[in-house]
């Protein structure tokens, strides 16, 4: 429970003295709501429509993923991974191996890294696609959640086909990937590369030129790139602010620096930019699946990495760019087979703080429009 | 002041070019639902369902060797494996087998594991029961695998 | 007494007008009962036709295509259990929805099917209709004060705010209407010697497009295209729909000012929505759209008389062909309901589905069939046209919902008071300007001769 005599939440947001002020209302977003985007709890104080101050309350979804890690062997944590940011579960999944291949010293192989970077950039794909049907859900317009799920199914196929999953993928293992691509896997993504954009163009053609669009989205969640620095914020919400931070650019990962695509930066942090910056970024990441798939070299899928897992005694921190910002994983290893501790940086437990900077002074109706372009995931936030 | 945009503006252009891309796809072959008893849908050869106990096609044999590996593999320690040696060939044999479907999450490393190829996740996805011991198969459960269910409405 | 019915059916006034009380309630169950179905098929056509542009199929299940979905939905809320929040305002909760289905409802008796087929033609019965559909916003205040609880209160507030700003950008379009029903002349820009009554009353309205021959949204081109649009956005704002439904926004406000009714109380808000869509359509529909009248209802085409089937030499050819026509889309519908059935999947649990779609493809033959006849086929004609309007008008409801997003409150707030309020008095103006151009320059003239 909030404690009211502590000071901050309350007297930060302009109450005089007393509990509440004669016009002011405390409206309770609870954990169910249809677009908090799973069961995150926002206390909204609010004069009328206007958004005095806000208040989350996490932890509805807390699994305890990072004690997990202390009883289960390397290899045996891979699966656990990928329900964390249940919607991007390849990323997840690459930041882990990425983490535990440095520990050991190993690198994945060519071949293993290019089939990484396809499934990566496909899950990028679909993860902004679900984002972006569900953000347009919240602001009102209820068919653009129906044309991205269908895309998405096409990528969940590929998906299913390769791993044998299509949500908790376990794609990858420590060393490289355990499954060769199928039969038929290059031109399955190469139909699908050509299937998805002219629909790309569809849901441009319904959001970014419509008005009530543009109203819903100019100026509203504003934050500056100083502030968005200054918390930490990474992922399109950093760069619509128009900070030119990626790390597949400056710290590539997995052979990103031989492919050739540009990172797409916003002007001015609001809302409308961050759409703008995941639609583009969604084209982007097309052109790096076209690319690779064109190019996967022979050879084996799987570093040389002995069947028990016992890295050297040390630590090690490898962060990756998520389709929601810089996931990184930190894991500290005692010289057994199993680690000591795996602590994970999720990006959007990160980004949620700047939700009450974004939305002090704005409507009740921007509350939601903004917790839908922090693109949040509750399964990341709690863990 | 730009003439195009504002006459954009005022003949709504934009809200028509979205009327138009929801009138576009009321064409029935745009429909992507499956109508699920009706049409079944079509699983990947590698998808990880239920899994299952392979027998030798032509002895009806268990092809488990009971090395363990699937129990020592998996992250919910939910395999259990009886085994006992038979004092004739010396080797071990598997006498039970227990695979606790509800805390299974399917990851697949008891599959990847298993040095014979005994254990297999399937392509079955129908795995709702009535009951939770029913979710906890043995081993003649996991040697017998799941047919497709037929619906009768 | 059965000269006594068959005199009816040769009538040309409205039983209010003829002073007629069993035949004008005759009339209000029918109009009750007609408008009911009108609202079923409407959740059954908004669920169908919501889903095919969202590229899925909608309710399959219930019935052959989902047509008995929405007796299931009702049957549903009739029995659930009836909530009622503790420290809610118990007798106030209990009648706002009730208020709500009245005022909908009443706003029908001036409804002019056809030229002798409403329930009855005040004088003022524009006015009464934009006055009755106003009070409904008492009955959705009174919806969110007695639910005694935050969503349902800032609900209510703010449709009520919205309700009432888009009035009157309504009242501002409804007026220049009727400015055009004084004018004498005929055709697109016609103004005529002297002046006509302008009329408020409905049927007045629409015979006044007969007699112009031309409907309102064409007169003036553009200016009565302009006034109907902001009509029709200023209908859909006083419906609370979408792009204006914010009041009951299901991902910001839960369900804004029906939060807390569940079961029969809730079917009532549902069932007062639509009879409240169908009223303002039919508002439009009569004030620029002609009415009853059909397409180039003034072009008749050669004259034209075949044995036992078109026995009205002084009616033309094209007016054979409208006559034709509601039975044609009833044929029309039939065939879609044998295409179907023919392509529905050969499961045996699907029979009898397969069965009542046949079924029902008969029965929409048999009553083409019906209205085929002569002395049924003379006289159906207005009441077709009228619904078929109705039927367009609700199809852009629906589509509207699929396609854009919700403006915000204050976004709103501004579309109405700052855009569709000058925009209104500019066509006001215009369309006074146009109408008295002829004085206009008679005078202009008279003052240059002066100097």
């Amino acid at each position: 429970m909030t404690d009211t005599s502590k000071p901050g939440f309350y007297e930060d947001a302009g109450a005089t003295g007393t509990f509440l002020d004669a016009n002011e209302m405390v409206l309770n977003m609870g954990p169910q709501h249809p677009s908090t985007h799973g069961v995150l709890r926002v206390i909204l104080k609010l004069d009328g429509e206007k958004v005095l101050g806000t208040e989350c309350i996490i932890g509805y979804l807390h699994r305890g993923v990072e004690k997990i890690a202390e009883n289960r062997t390397y290899t045996m944590f891979n699966p656990y991974v990928d329900r964390m940011d249940y919607v991007a579960s390849v990323s997840n999944g690459l930041g882990y191996c990425l983490a535990i291949e440095k520990l050991l010293n190993v690198e994945a192989p060519p071949r293993a890294c290019y089939i990484r970077v396809i499934l990566t950039e496909l899950n990028r794909i679909a993860s902004h696609q679900l984002w972006l049907g569900t953000h347009a859900l919240d602001i009102g317009a209820m068919t653009p959640l129906f044309y991205t799920f269908r895309d998405r199914e096409e990528i969940l196929k590929i998906f299913e086909k390769y791993c044998g999953a299509r949500l908790t993928t376990h794609a990858f293992r420590i060393g490289g990937t355990q499954y060769e691509t199928y039969e038929g896997f290059e031109q399955d993504v190469k139909k699908f590369c050509k299937f998805v954009a002219p629909k790309m163009d569809e849901y441009e053609e319904l959001l970014t030129t419509n008005r009530i669009w543009l109203q819903r989205t100019k100026g509203v969640g504003l934050i500056s790139a100083e502030d968005a620095i200054a918390m930490g914020v990474t992922g399109p919400v950093l760069r619509a602010s128009g900070v030119k931070w990626d790390l597949r650019k400056a710290q590539p990962y997995s052979l990103y620096e031989k492919f050739d695509f540009e990172v797409p930066i916003g002007i001015n942090g609001d809302t409308y930019d961050r759409y703008l910056v995941r639609v583009a970024e969604m084209r982007q990441s097309l052109r790096i699946v076209e690319q690779a798939v064109d190019s996967i070299p022979e050879g084996p899928i799987m570093a040389k990495v002995p069947k028990v897992i016992k890295p050297p005694v040390g630590e090690v921190y490898v962060s990756i760019e998520a389709p929601k910002g810089e996931l990184g994983y930190f894991v500290v290893s005692d010289g057994s087979t199993q680690p000591y501790r795996v602590r994970v940086r999720p990006p959007s437990f990160v980004n949620l703080q700047a939700l009450d900077k974004m939305v002090r002074g704005a409507l009740v109706a921007d509350v939601v429009a903004v917790i839908g372009t922090l693109d949040i995931v509750l399964g990341e936030v709690d863990r | 002041m730009a003439i195009a945009p504002l006459l954009r503006k005022m003949f709504m252009v934009d809200l028509m070019k979205g009327l138009n891309v929801t009138f576009r796809y009321q064409d029935p072959k745009e429909v992507y639902t499956e109508q699920y008893p009706l049409e079944r849908p079509v699983i990947a050869e590698r998808y990880r369902g239920l899994p299952r106990l392979n027998v030798n096609p032509d002895t009806g044999e268990t092809l488990c060797i009971a090395c363990n590996l699937c129990a020592t593999a998996c992250p919910e320690h939910l395999i259990a494996v009886g085994s006992q040696r038979n004092p004739v060939t010396k080797r071990k044999e598997m006498t039970t087998f227990t695979y606790d479907v509800s805390r299974c999450m399917f990851c697949g490393l008891c599959a990847e594991a298993c040095s014979t190829d005994c254990l297999e996740l399937s392509q079955d996805f129908e795995i709702a029961q009535y009951s939770r011991d029913d979710l906890v198969f043995d081993r003649e459960r996991l040697e017998r695998g799941s047919e497709p269910t037929v619906y009768t409405r | 007494m059965l000269d006594y019915i068959t005199s009816y059916f040769r009538s040309t006034v409205t039983p209010g007008q003829a002073n007629n009380q069993f035949w004008a309630l005759v009339y209000i169950l029918i109009v009750f009962g007609g408008v009911s179905m009108i609202v079923m098929i409407m959740n059954w056509a908004e669920r169908k036709a919501l889903a095919h542009m969202q590229v899925r199929l909608g309710p399959m299940r219930v019935g052959p295509h989902g047509l008995l979905q929405p007796i299931a939905d009702a049957l549903k809320l009739f029995t659930k259990e009836d909530i009622m929040p503790a420290e809610a305002d118990k007798p106030i909760f209990w009648f706002a929805p009730v208020w709500v289905v009245v005022v909908a409802f009443t706003g029908f008796i001036v409804v002019p099917f056809g030229v002798a087929h409403a329930v009855t033609d005040m004088n003022i019965g524009l006015l009464f209709m934009l006055g009755v559909s106003s009070l409904g916003v008492l009955g959705i205040v009174m919806a969110g004060w007695a639910s005694n609880s935050h969503f349902p209160l800032m609900g209510s507030l703010r449709s009520s705010a919205q309700m009432v700003s888009y009035e009157i950008a309504m009242g501002l379009a409804v007026v220049s209407a009727v400015l055009m029903t004084g004018f004498l002349g005929t055709g697109m820009y016609g103004i005529g010697e002297g002046t006509a009554s302008g009329t408020l009353s409905m049927i007045g309205i629409v015979q006044a497009q007969q007699a112009q021959h031309v409907w309102f949204v064409f007169k003036f081109f553009p200016v009565g295209l302009v006034a109907f649009v902001i009509f029709a956005i200023a209908m859909v704002a006083e419906t609370n729909r979408t792009p204006f439904d914010l009041p009951e926004a299901e991902s910001e406000l839960v369900a804004g000012f029906h939060t807390e009714y569940s079961g029969l109380r809730w079917s009532l808000f549902m069932l007062g929505e639509y009879a409240a869509m169908v009223a303002v359509s039919s508002i439009a529909i009569t004030l620029w759209l002609g009415g009853w009248m059909r397409p180039f209802a003034s072009i008749h085409g050669p004259s034209i008389a075949i044995p036992f089937f078109w026995e009205h030499p002084e009616l033309g050819v094209v007016d054979m062909i409208s006559y034709l026509v509601p039975a044609g889309v009833l044929f029309l519908l039939a065939f879609f309901c044998f295409f179907n059935a023919l392509r529905m999947p050969k499961h045996p649990a699907m029979r009898p589905q397969v069965i009542g779609l046949w079924a029902l493809g008969v029965v929409m033959g048999g009553i083409g069939l019906v209205l085929l006849a002569p002395p049924v086929r003379d006289r159906i004609q207005d009441i077709f046209w009228f619904v078929a309007k109705i039927a367009v008008f609700l199809y852009l409801y629906i589509w509207y919902r699929a396609t854009f997003p919700r403006y915000r409150f204050d976004q709103l707030m501004r579309v109405g008071w700052k855009v569709l309020l000058p925009v209104g008095l500019g066509v006001l103006l215009l369309t006074g300007l146009i109408g008295l151009s002829p004085e206009l320059v008679t005078w202009i003239k008279g003052v240059m001769l002066w100097r």
